[in-house]
């Protein structure tokens, strides 16, 4: 073991040939055998199969409280598509609802129907991308007993002011691509989400809006023309 | 033969260390690094840009992402710089001085000061809207937090030209890079794993479920649709080519050839998949795992 001049000698070398001080290797080591634990745990703890209660907890106590707010608490499970529902494209779509929406459609000021739709159809940005994700969130979240409604419920109020009403309907249209054996088939849209919000004395109501085939249809009382069926 | 043993258990216990260390420590100059940095200070401003038009719709005091909506979504552990912003001038200041964090990291100006500072925003950026993040953001913050470890305005840098920064070979640029290419290749190896638990990617047609998508940039459909041998072979070829990433830059004989392939491979696959900016951040991550040897070593002169 050096000592003395040796020692210094030594360290001024390690410092000119830009080596790591051997003083300081045992604690880098430490630190990033740490980091490698966290890394791994994090990894097999993130996966859309879930995870054991025992990795749970020991991410929990021992890694999420510095990971966490660094951004590194990452899975990295970049699955691009399982061809599910839940991988196609999302959207949201914002509409008036209640008596704004009625007297617009008695004045013929505008359909009722017509809506904010965001992205807008044929934006491929990163930040058409962003609503992407918002919209299928918010529909992802409606298995969960925390989450569900909070998002729809979101969108609502922070459209109040734009829409310049206090009754909004928020609809998420999910756009699946036909199965690959009917590859020439259009995309379907189809409702994910249709929930009504507003707000009442202050209070926001989030009314959840059956999905349109849960609806019975309009039968006509009259007769039609003819008498036939 | 009780002593022999003991002495070969240590000297594989002195290889391993010697392994370890050499992998992790050994010193680098800041060429590649410089690179890496002067890229993700570039994509970086690029996605951050594309939070800047809802910013307010966001963020703002009536935004859609409301302190309720966090406390449903967030860790209990998170933590945000944004917090703090209460009204839609100070989002915008943060934002700002986040997005100029980015371009000094991307000039390679104050670097020291700007790195760490740059990867604080990502992360708070990010925590502040955890519903609207993509892969390209978490790929992004992994890299941020690396250039923090290195020494990357040590080339191509403002700081360069100054003569702020020191052209010798660093142990912490070494350590950086070795910290870019285990992210690299543990991403790889993670998104394979995710990826072959579907059956799309077991029968051939998950790149079909990619193209078909409304937002996909690329229209492969017509391709696809003529020709299944085509769609089963882009499938296919999209796991191959991340296995072999994931473990080929472990190889000192593939190491080259792999990394050099991520740089066309990644951007592909992210066009394909409708995520160009996740393929750019990982193109990054392939050109911090090419061999030294073929480092520019050279950085600009201090003026």
């Amino acid at each position: 073991m050096p000592t003395g001049p040796e020692e210094g000698a030594e360290r001024g070398h390690e410092r000119a040939a830009g080596s790591l001080p051997e003083t300081l290797r045992g604690p880098a080591t430490l630190l990033l055998g740490l980091y490698l634990v966290g890394l791994f745990l994090c990894v097999a703890g993130n996966t859309a199969s879930g995870t054991s209660l025992l990795i749970g907890t020991i991410i929990d106590r021992l890694f999420a409280p510095w990971m966490v707010p660094l951004w590194l608490d990452l899975g990295h499970d970049t699955r691009l598509t399982y061809g599910l529902p839940e991988d196609a494209d999302h959207h949201l779509e914002i509409r008036l609802a209640g008596k704004l929406a009625g007297k617009l459609a008695g004045k013929g000021v505008g359909r009722p129907t017509a809506a904010l739709r965001l992205p807008t159809d044929g934006d491929h940005s990163e930040r058409a991308a962003r609503w992407r994700r918002l919209a299928a969130a918010a529909v992802l979240a409606e298995e969960d007993a925390e989450q569900a409604g909070v998002l729809p419920a979101a969108i609502g109020a922070g459209s109040f002011a734009a829409a310049g009403d206090d009754d909004l309907e928020i609809r998420i249209v999910r756009t699946s691509p036909p199965d690959y054996a009917s590859a020439r088939s259009p995309r379907s849209d189809e409702t994910a989400l249709e929930v009504r919000v507003r707000r009442r004395d202050g209070e926001l109501q989030l009314i959840p809006m059956p999905p349109a085939e849960e609806v019975a249809p309009l039968i006509d009382a009259a007769p039609a023309p003819g008498g036939g069926n | 033969m009780g002593h022999r043993s003991s002495s070969s258990v240590g000297a594989l216990a002195a290889a391993a260390a010697g392994t370890w260390d050499r992998f992790w420590f050994t010193p680098s100059t800041a060429a590649r690094l410089a690179v890496v940095r002067a890229l993700a200070g570039l994509l970086g401003l690029l996605l951050a840009w594309s939070w800047a038009g809802d910013l307010d719709a966001w963020f703002g005091p009536d935004g859609i992402v409301s302190p309720q909506v966090l406390e449903a979504w967030r860790s209990p552990t998170a933590l945000s710089l944004f917090d703090v912003a209460r009204s839609s001038a100070a989002v915008w200041a943060l934002y700002l001085v986040g997005v100029g964090l980015l371009g000094m990291l991307a000039v390679g100006a104050w670097t020291p000061i700007a790195a760490p500072l740059a990867a604080l925003f990502w992360a708070s950026l990010l925590h502040r809207g955890p519903m609207l993040v993509g892969p390209a953001d978490d790929v992004l913050a992994v890299i941020l937090w690396c250039l923090v470890v290195g020494r990357s305005g040590d080339a191509f840098s403002v700081d360069r030209r100054l003569a702020a920064a020191d052209a010798r070979p660093s142990w912490r640029n070494g350590l950086a890079l070795a910290l870019l290419r285990l992210h690299a290749s543990v991403i790889a190896a993670a998104a394979v794993v995710a990826q072959l638990k579907a059956d799309v990617w077991w029968n051939g047609t998950a790149a079909w479920w990619l193209a078909a998508r409304e937002s996909t940039r690329v229209d492969l459909t017509g391709v696809f649709a003529g020709s299944e041998i085509a769609t089963n072979l882009v499938t296919h070829a999209i796991v191959l080519f991340e296995i072999a990433f994931a473990a080929g830059v472990w190889n000192r004989w593939t190491r080259g050839p792999v990394a050099r392939a991520g740089l066309v491979g990644w951007p592909l696959i992210g066009l394909v998949a409708g995520e160009p900016m996740w393929g750019a951040a990982m193109a990054i991550l392939a050109w911090a795992c090419l061999p030294d040897d073929s480092a520019a070593e050279t950085a600009w002169p201090p003026l």
